[in-house]
């Protein structure tokens, strides 16, 4: 395939340049063939920026498309396809330029000095367009998703379809994304409600979306409402399967009660970071209930080393330190019930947890991460000590 | 007379918002502990189903 313009095969347009007994060269025709090598040149008529492409896809009698599609991708690899083009441009003479440039005795040795002055800037700036092809793709990848999802989503709205113009696609991308905007508004205060306030509300929001899309199947279709009806309905059943409950507040809590009598038996706290420290507190023989609630965010209990933890935790999504212990993933139920001996002291732990993560350890990670950069230098070795006041160890989880 | 044709992909959208509000609703009322082992399944379901019948009624 080769969608040049023929007559730029002409004589009058290749030069002297034109190939002799190659693939374009006129056979038995009155133009006879130029004496001397096949000579590669970029193209005066075929040029979208300096030609180069066109004259590779007539030298090889190719459709210059291929070349041109091949230094795009190899552009956002590394940025190859730009130093290569780069290379072309200052090695290959222009058509009208070709016969010059051969009869210039000068040309070897400045044709060497190119090539060095490119593998210099090659050895240089190598890294720098790597990372700038990469940072290219980056961003392209991104915004070739959005304008997919907001074809898409025009699509599902308007029933036109990611058909026509490049213009009509170009105009109902945006359309899309202005739906996928409004999506993502409806989406996070339906999240926020289903969190903060009646979960049944919501659902009836849902419902009676639901019913007057149904109707309006019957009567008139209200394709507008499904798709931000749909976010809303994917958001409410996100929050609704993580447990989020923003009842509480948001914020940073820290406790760190004295004695029993400081000490709630329910911590709680709606987003952000919650911190029970029973380090420096006056705890009594045996069980020592304690509840931590917390929608979005990360709790953390602190306890002495003689004290032995008992935990049962439920976390929608997210993960669990316990001591030297960790567990990550959804709907996940934990679970360590070890005995005591004697009559030391047993915190009974029980948490819940939206999204976020639950951390019990004898140190602050804080602290250790601290004294990691400081001069203590025993932080890591104090942070992964386990369970160690209990007997015995009784381990599960699941998610 | 005969009845009007019902819009297929409005008809299946409907149906399956009724289906996650009702879902939501079983959990607000403690019938049905939500989980994403349930949710995500349920979602997917629905999502794909309304993107069928979009696709299958409409032709792109």
């Amino acid at each position: 395939m080769n969608s040049e313009d023929p007559t730029q095969n002409t004589p009058q347009d290749d030069g002297p340049q034109a190939p002799a007994g190659g693939p374009e060269a006129p056979t038995g025709g009155p133009q006879a063939p130029a004496e001397g090598p096949r000579r590669m040149t970029r193209s005066r008529q075929d040029r979208v920026i300096g030609g180069v492409c066109g004259g590779l896809g007539r030298y090889f009698n190719t459709d210059p498309i291929f070349f041109r599609i091949g230094a795009i991708a190899l552009a956002f690899i590394g940025g190859a396809g730009l130093l290569l083009y780069l290379a072309a441009l200052l090695l290959m003479p222009s058509q009208e330029s070709g016969a010059a440039a051969v009869a210039s005795s000068g040309e070897g040795r400045n044709r060497v000095l190119v090539i060095a002055g490119v593998v210099v800037i090659l050895l240089f700036a190598w890294p720098f367009l790597l990372g700038g092809g990469l940072l290219a793709a980056g961003l392209l990848v991104p915004v070739a998703i959005l304008v997919g999802a907001g074809v898409l989503a025009w699509w599902l709205v308007s029933g036109e379809g990611p058909s026509g113009e490049p213009k009509d696609i170009a105009r109902r991308a945006a359309l899309g994304v202005g739906v996928l905007i409004l999506c993502a508004v409806v989406a996070f205060g339906g999240a926020v409600a289903a969190a903060a306030g009646p979960d049944w509300l919501v659902a009836a929001v849902v419902i009676a979306a639901g019913a007057a899309i149904l109707a309006g199947a019957f009567l008139k279709p209200v394709r507008w409402l499904v798709l931000p009806a749909v976010a809303l309905a994917l958001a409410a059943g996100t929050v609704s399967a993580s447990g989020i409950d923003l009842d509480g507040g948001v914020g940073e809590r820290e406790y760190r009660p004295a004695s029993t009598t400081d000490l709630r038996e329910r911590y709680e706290l709606g987003m952000g970071e919650l911190v029970v420290d029973l380090r420096e507190s006056d705890l009594p023989s045996g069980d020592v209930p304690l509840e931590l609630d917390l929608g979005i965010g990360e709790a953390r209990l602190l306890v002495p080393d003689d004290v032995c933890v008992a935990a049962t935790a439920d976390i929608g999504m997210g993960h669990v330190s316990f001591f030297d212990r960790d567990h990550g993933g959804i709907d996940l139920d934990f679970a360590e019930r070890p005995d005591v001996e004697g009559d030391s002291t047993r915190v009974l732990l029980d948490a819940e947890i939206g999204m976020g993560e639950l951390r019990v350890s004898h140190d602050d990670y804080r602290d250790t991460s601290e004294a990691d950069f400081g001069s203590r230098g025993d932080g890591f070795e104090s942070s992964q000590a386990g369970n160690s006041a209990c007997a015995t160890t009784g381990q599960s989880a699941s998610g | 007379m005969r009845a009007a044709k019902p819009d297929i992909p409005a008809l299946v959208a409907g149906l399956a918002l009724l289906a996650l509000g009702g879902l939501l609703l079983a959990h607000s009322l403690g019938v049905v502990e939500l989980s994403f082992a349930l949710v995500a399944p349920v979602a997917c379901a629905a999502t794909g189903a309304i993107l069928l019948a979009n696709g299958l009624g409409r032709g792109g």
